[in-house]
């Protein structure tokens, strides 16, 4: 396992000033700052909540204080890295909506796109708003070891978490701020105005005059409803919600006590089914009839595109490096894990036989659920997912057990180790495609646990780049 | 703004209204629990409180009997009484929650620390009827500081009309039902009206609404009578929780929309007519009318001038 902070037992060079600093804390002032911080989480109204609750559904995320710290040479990997990889993925969208170019080269096989359950028919030869499908991509980052970070996976529909990048930098600048003054972090802060800046350039065929922007919620019910409300805030648009909306002749409205006001683009954070009765989910009763109708005759821009899903589905992104290579001409800066595809008969064998080394995923599964940490199951849970990967072998795919790298916490009496992971957001723009120097880090706190999600015990952790 | 801002915003102000109400009835019944000698009032009390708060009906579905123990569980924490003080809060917040960037941090602040404090009150309660007192101090401390931050630092926007049209369409509807109730319940012959019961129960109403105090400034150390009272709640306009009051302010802010909107509104001409009236007329010939007839048709015609500000503003849509 390679520690973030320790190596040879001595302190690598991001983390020296904070090391000191952190053994310095005595107890009952961390006692104390981690009750201050939990109340502003609190008070600030930072919840997700967690489904099939039934009585308090509003949990507080986990936050420790103790900074996940990246040094800018470091960044620029993960930069270049990300940036390369969100270009690929729009490329190949655009691709496999129009010609399939991919696909005649013979680098994927068609099945794995035409037959993807997130590959949305209705988009086929519709030229979407300056070829960008998802203009803001998630990518999952793990690191192996002091030069290398790998990527997970991808996630280019309504990646979330962004919130909580900029909110744990805001608690940790109010409760350390000699931390501040002293090193030189990195500001995250600008990310919604990027976010703005970025959408700003998405406007549809039919828009002539500055676009009116709004995020699209499912409600307040929604795990994610308080980081919608965060952008919205930040950004100064509305955040509106189905009913809120009409379309009339193919133009899209929003009910205001004015009267209804032309709507240009929507960010919105509703998957594809639901966004509109009409066309897709007819019982979907967050979403706004006629609203793919106003896409397709170009008075609208939704963002992510539907069918945008394809290219974080599991089994493309163990093409990844062929689709960069594809469409860039390009090395990947940024490698994969090694996959195993069980559709292909070969891996299917060499996964089956070695389950008890390997994590199995379902392959548009997300949020850490249905998959199996062969080395943490039972042989009676091994033997059911044999039985699931023989069924439908093409659902699955399979990953060595990674050894995350670990950043410590402050755990009861001292710093611990947990396992980490590294989220950025990256943003494509008709012009410009850039990222904030951070990301989100996610932390699993449970003592030798891999699983980071905060739907399964995963805590957060503010992420400083180092400006050397 | 959106429609459904405007109604969220607009509700969440009415929820916090009444919760405020409801504080201020449940201290009134405390009140007179430890007064001496009011053994049948004292039910009668606790029932008119039921009937005041409109859910004497829900009460008897849930509950055989009526206990003062199981009535301020009711209105306090009950999740099953939709118009419980909890369930207030959780809707005032729920409300300004899925409109928060509609108003400041510190609005969102005070309405959300105000619900999670109530969340632990709530476990924390051992003996309700003992620690009443405090309670209602609480609920009525956290209401005015939910309303200080929102005259402080909300922008003075469509927005923040919407705030106060809410407070005061509620505090309309519970004045008149309040005045309503007493003079109904307590007093259904003729008889009674002036006597010295009357002005015990009368006093029991202006402490209710905080106004007990205020009413002696008023009107000086005499005894309460039956048509200052009526003056006092109805006609006067120095006193906040009057008819008046709350009608004068309804016909402000609608009054603000329709030149920030620049549109004219029904809703607008039909509260401007009504706050005319209101004006012209002295508490005899209200009693003249007749009280009950008089608060019937106020609490109709506030509720038309309501669907008429809904249709415009809330839907989008105006008949």
């Amino acid at each position: 396992m390679f520690n973030e902070v320790y190596k040879n037992s001595k302190v690598r060079k991001p983390y020296n000033q904070i090391i000191d600093w952190a053994k310095s804390l005595p107890e009952n002032v961390i006692v104390k700052k981690k009750n201050e911080a939990e109340s502003l989480f609190k008070r600030i109204g930072i919840t997700f909540s967690v489904y099939n609750n039934f009585d308090s559904t509003e949990r507080l995320i986990p936050f420790d204080m103790f900074p996940r710290i990246l040094s800018s040479s470091e960044w620029k990997t993960i930069e270049k890295g990300v940036i390369q990889r969100a270009l690929a993925i729009n490329a190949f969208l655009n691709d496999i909506y129009n010609t399939a170019e991919i696909v005649k080269a013979g680098i994927i096989p068609e099945d794995l796109i035409f037959k993807n359950p997130a590959y949305e028919i209705k988009m086929v030869g519709f030229k979407v708003p300056k070829n960008i499908y998802s203009p803001i991509i998630g990518s999952d980052i793990i690191r192996i070891n002091d030069k290398s970070f790998k990527i997970l996976e991808d996630n280019c529909r309504t990646p979330s978490g962004v919130s909580y990048m900029i909110e744990n930098r805001e608690i940790m600048m109010r409760m350390f701020p000699e931390l501040f003054e002293k090193l030189k972090i990195e500001t995250v802060e600008n990310y919604p105005t990027y976010l703005l800046e970025i959408l700003k350039t998405l406007t549809p065929l039919k828009c002539e005059n500055e676009p009116k922007i709004v995020i699209l919620t499912p409600g307040s019910f929604n795990s994610a409803y308080y980081e919608h409300s965060f952008l919205a805030d930040l950004m100064g648009v509305e955040l509106v919600q189905g009913p809120d909306l009409y379309v009339d002749e193919n133009i899209t409205y929003m009910k205001t006590t004015k009267g209804p006001e032309k709507v240009d683009i929507i960010y919105r954070r509703i998957d594809d089914n639901f966004i509109d009765p009409i066309s897709f989910d007819s019982t979907s009763l967050i979403g706004v009839p006629g609203l793919f109708d106003s896409y397709k005759s170009g008075n609208l821009n939704i963002c992510s595109a539907p069918g945008a899903g394809v290219a974080d589905d599991k089994a493309i992104y163990a093409y990844m490096h062929e689709i960069i290579k594809f469409y860039l001409g390009e090395e990947a800066i940024l490698d994969n894990v090694k996959t195993w595809r069980c559709f292909k008969a070969d891996e299917k064998k060499y996964v089956l036989n070695n389950l008890h080394k390997l994590v199995v995923k379902e392959v548009h599964g997300s949020g850490g659920y249905g998959l199996l940490i062969g080395s943490k199951s039972s042989k009676k849970e091994i033997e059911v997912f044999k039985k699931k990967i023989e069924a439908n072998p093409s659902n699955y795919i399979a990953q060595p057990i990674l050894d995350l790298s670990s950043v410590p916490i402050f755990s009861k009496k001292e710093l611990s180790p947990r396992h980490v992971d590294l989220r950025p957001f990256c943003l494509v723009g008709a012009k410009k495609t850039k990222l904030v120097s951070g990301g989100l880090t996610r932390v699993a706190l449970k003592k030798g646990s891999l699983v980071v999600n905060s739907s399964q015990g995963g805590g957060v952790k503010d992420t400083w780049v180092i400006n050397e | 703004m959106l429609s459904r801002t405007a109604e969220n915003l607009f509700w969440s102000a009415r929820y916090i209204e009444r919760a405020d109400s409801l504080a201020r009835l449940l201290e009134v019944g405390y009140r007179i629990s430890l007064i001496p000698n009011t053994k049948s009032g004292y039910i009668n009390e606790w029932e008119s409180i039921l009937e005041t708060s409109g859910i004497k009906e829900t009460y008897l579905q849930q509950n055989h009997k009526i206990t003062k123990e199981k009535i301020i569980s009711f209105l306090l924490f009950d999740t099953n009484n939709p118009s419980s003080i909890k369930n207030c809060i959780k809707n005032a917040r729920e409300n300004i929650r899925m409109v928060r960037t509609a108003v400041t941090l510190e609005v969102w602040n005070a309405i959300n620390s105000t619900f999670h404090d109530l969340e632990s009150n709530t476990r924390s309660t051992k003996n309700i009827l003992k620690e009443l007192p405090e309670i209602i101090e609480w609920v009525k401390r956290q209401v005015n500081l939910i309303r200080g931050t929102i005259l402080n630092t909300q922008l003075i926007n469509d927005g923040y009309d919407f705030l106060i049209l809410g407070t005061y369409f509620e505090r309309a509807d519970f004045t008149a039902r309040i005045i309503n109730v007493k003079y109904f319940i307590l007093l259904p012959s003729v008889n009674y009206v002036g006597s010295e019961v009357d002005n015990f129960q009368w006093s029991m109403m202006l402490r209710s609404i905080s106004s007990f105090r205020a009413f002696k400034w008023a009107y000086g150390e005499e005894q309460i009578n039956y048509i200052k009272i009526i003056d006092f709640l109805i006609l006067n306009m120095t006193c906040p929780r009057s008819l008046i009051f709350s009608v004068e302010k309804i016909n402000h802010h609608l009054e603000r929309l329709c030149k920030f909107y620049k549109q004219k509104t029904k809703a607008k001409s039909q509260v401007k007519l009504m706050y005319r009236d209101l004006k012209k007329l002295n508490a005899n010939e209200i009693s003249n009318i007749g009280l009950h007839e008089f608060l019937r048709s106020f609490i109709k015609d506030i509720n038309v001038i309501y669907s008429n500000l809904e249709k415009k503003y809330f839907f989008g849509t105006e008949e």
